[in-house]
């Protein structure tokens, strides 16, 4: 088991360092959700004071932190995909499994890696917006229990693009999930609050459980809704991570099989 | 727990659409030897050595490798091998040396270990100055002697090479085949190597298979094979004027064919050790050979002979 931990740190460090070296891997990633970031928070400025029924928050800055963070991870889910894909299809994951390290290692390193770099976005969007006047509302704890979300976050979106790589063994494909993320991301509260939404999108909304996740992240981030949002939020998001996770093994075990 | 051998027992693998990539495919290597794997692109090769790698099951059949079951014991497989795969599969981003230190590390050896066995290494493959470098700045030669090294940090017993030094200029080849002898000499590793190169084969192998179409068409030790199927021609070259006193000499040990307009063939049905007969009986009847050949059938006339085609084509873009 030990030995486990440490093929898993391996292969977690080496999927870091890959990523590092590779700017293509990483800089979208913080790119597009800080722009959009910029783009929301500048727009819509006096949105929350004037739109009946939005929930009451310091700023539109302080509301779209968690929309940016689920964002930023989502798209490094894809990405990490793409690069656990590129592995398949340059022969370095048969080096990986004609070695005895442990199957668990296997997919474990490339969604720790994945875990590692969802929450130093999520410290990164959280420096960026409190530079801009953003406050955490939860303070300490509150920051805690947001890296807790992106924690889990990062492991479903990782297991996604992970799940993906296996089963289509083309970078190309693993990549095409990117509008699924997008399409995720968009009809959820992830940028606006359901309170404002009618009509069909807020019925998609509603079923979306990244809507769920969402909005339980930012109570600890702009004290919107309660502890119970925060709740559901957080057994949402470990509900889909182990999910995804599990998928990820099933996947795993047919392409060891052969079957892929 | 030393057996180091590979075993196959009628070996099957089919792909979707009813492809049989492997088809019947039955060997037996003790351990200590140097396996030649020998066959055009498309033989079924590489299905094999990753069926014996444990990175594909069998359709049908079964395979030991050092003793061990590939499907059911892969995990005792794994530590006992040693694989370094087509397309030299190393990451372009890291460097040579974190790549040794994360291959140390899938096969549980300890930090200080890896380290240790890592810098012998490096120094045998000639990488030391590059360790720092990331492989994609590496040269053909220079990443397949890395990823030879990699197979090695675990000091495996089989050692797997999937067309070794495909692509490479002749220079790089002959360091890379040095390397594999040393090995094998220095450490008793069995060496299963797959090649469309006769001459690779002819070098490096003790044993040839030779494998078209999913399956093996002759197996032996590369003179064996050659052996199997000819004699080796004696060529000689004369003066014009005793041309027909050579073929009246020449026919009492063959049937002479002329060779080019002064030179005359025969296949020596004792084999080289005919050679010396010949050329007295030339002496005695006062004919002074200018030129003398002998030439043996090639592992391509062994190919040719067991397949009705050539493997030549793949040879010379190749080399």
């Amino acid at each position: 088991m030990n030995l486990a931990l440490r093929q898993t740190g391996a292969l977690g460090r080496r999927a870091l360092i890959r990523t590092m070296r590779v700017p293509q891997a990483w800089v979208p990633s913080l790119f597009f959700p800080l722009m959009l970031m910029a783009i929301f928070s500048g727009s819509f400025a006096q949105a929350p004071g004037m739109i009946p029924g939005f929930p009451e928050v310091a700023g539109f800055l302080d509301f779209i932190i968690a929309g940016t963070i689920l964002q930023a991870v989502l798209i490094a889910g894809t990405s990490g995909g793409a690069a656990f894909a590129a592995d398949i299809e340059g022969g370095f994951f048969d080096r990986l499994v004609s070695s005895p390290a442990s199957r668990l290692a296997l997919i474990g390193g490339r969604i720790t890696a994945n875990i590692v770099i969802g929450v130093a976005f999520a410290a990164f969007f959280i420096t960026v917006a409190m530079i801009f006047g953003a406050r955490i509302s939860g303070g300490v704890p509150g920051l805690l229990l947001t890296f807790v979300f992106t924690v889990f976050l990062a492991a479903a979106a990782g297991g996604l693009g992970v799940t993906l790589a296996l089963r289509s063994g083309s970078a190309e494909a693993a990549q095409g999930a990117f509008p699924l993320f997008f399409a995720l991301m968009f009809f959820s509260s992830a940028f606006f609050p359901r309170e404002t939404m009618d009509g069909w999108f807020k019925t998609v909304a509603d079923l979306n459980p990244v809507s769920y996740v969402v909005e339980g992240m930012r109570v600890p981030i702009a004290g919107t809704g309660d502890a119970s949002d925060a709740l559901l939020g957080l057994v949402i998001v470990i509900g889909l991570a182990a999910i995804s996770i599990v998928a990820t093994l099933r996947s795993l075990d047919r392409r060891l099989k052969g079957d892929l | 727990m030393n057996d180091a051998s590979v075993e196959a027992n009628g070996l099957v693998r089919e792909f979707k659409g009813d492809v049989r990539a492997v088809d019947g495919v039955s060997l037996s290597v003790p351990a200590g030897q140097i396996y030649g794997f020998l066959g055009p692109n498309g033989a079924g090769k590489s299905t094999i050595i990753r069926i014996l790698t444990t990175l594909l099951s069998p359709t049908a059949g079964s395979a030991t490798v050092g003793g061990h079951d590939v499907v059911k014991e892969a995990d005792a497989v794994r530590h006992k091998i040693g694989v370094a795969l087509q397309d030299a599969a190393i990451d372009p981003f890291m460097t040579g040396r974190e790549l040794l230190r994360l291959q140390g590390v899938l096969h549980g050896l300890s930090r200080n270990e890896t380290r240790k066995r890592g810098e012998r290494l490096l120094e045998r493959v000639d990488l030391v100055d590059a360790a720092d470098r990331r492989v994609g700045t590496y040269s053909g030669g220079m990443r397949r002697r890395l990823d030879l090294a990699l197979a090695l940090i675990h000091e495996p017993q089989v050692l797997f090479l999937d067309e070794p030094t495909t692509g490479l200029d002749p220079i790089s080849r002959h360091t890379l085949w040095n390397e594999v002898r040393r090995l094998n000499r220095e450490t008793g590793t069995t060496v299963f190597l797959t090649t469309q190169y006769l001459e690779e084969a002819d070098e490096l192998a003790n044993r040839v298979a030779i494998i078209a179409q999913g399956r093996i068409v002759a197996d032996g030790t590369p003179t064996d094979l050659k052996a199997e199927i000819g004699q080796p021609t004696l060529s000689i070259t004369v003066s014009r004027d005793q041309l027909d006193d050579a073929r009246t000499t020449m026919a009492r040990f063959g049937a002479p064919a002329p060779n080019g307009d002064s030179g005359l063939s025969i296949q020596l049905p004792d084999g080289a050790a005919g050679v010396a007969g010949v050329v007295r009986a030339l002496d005695e009847a006062g004919v002074t050979a200018t030129g003398l050949d002998l030439s043996e059938p090639s592992l391509d006339d062994v190919f040719m002979a067991k397949t009705g085609k050539r493997m030549e084509a793949d040879e010379v873009t190749a080399s």
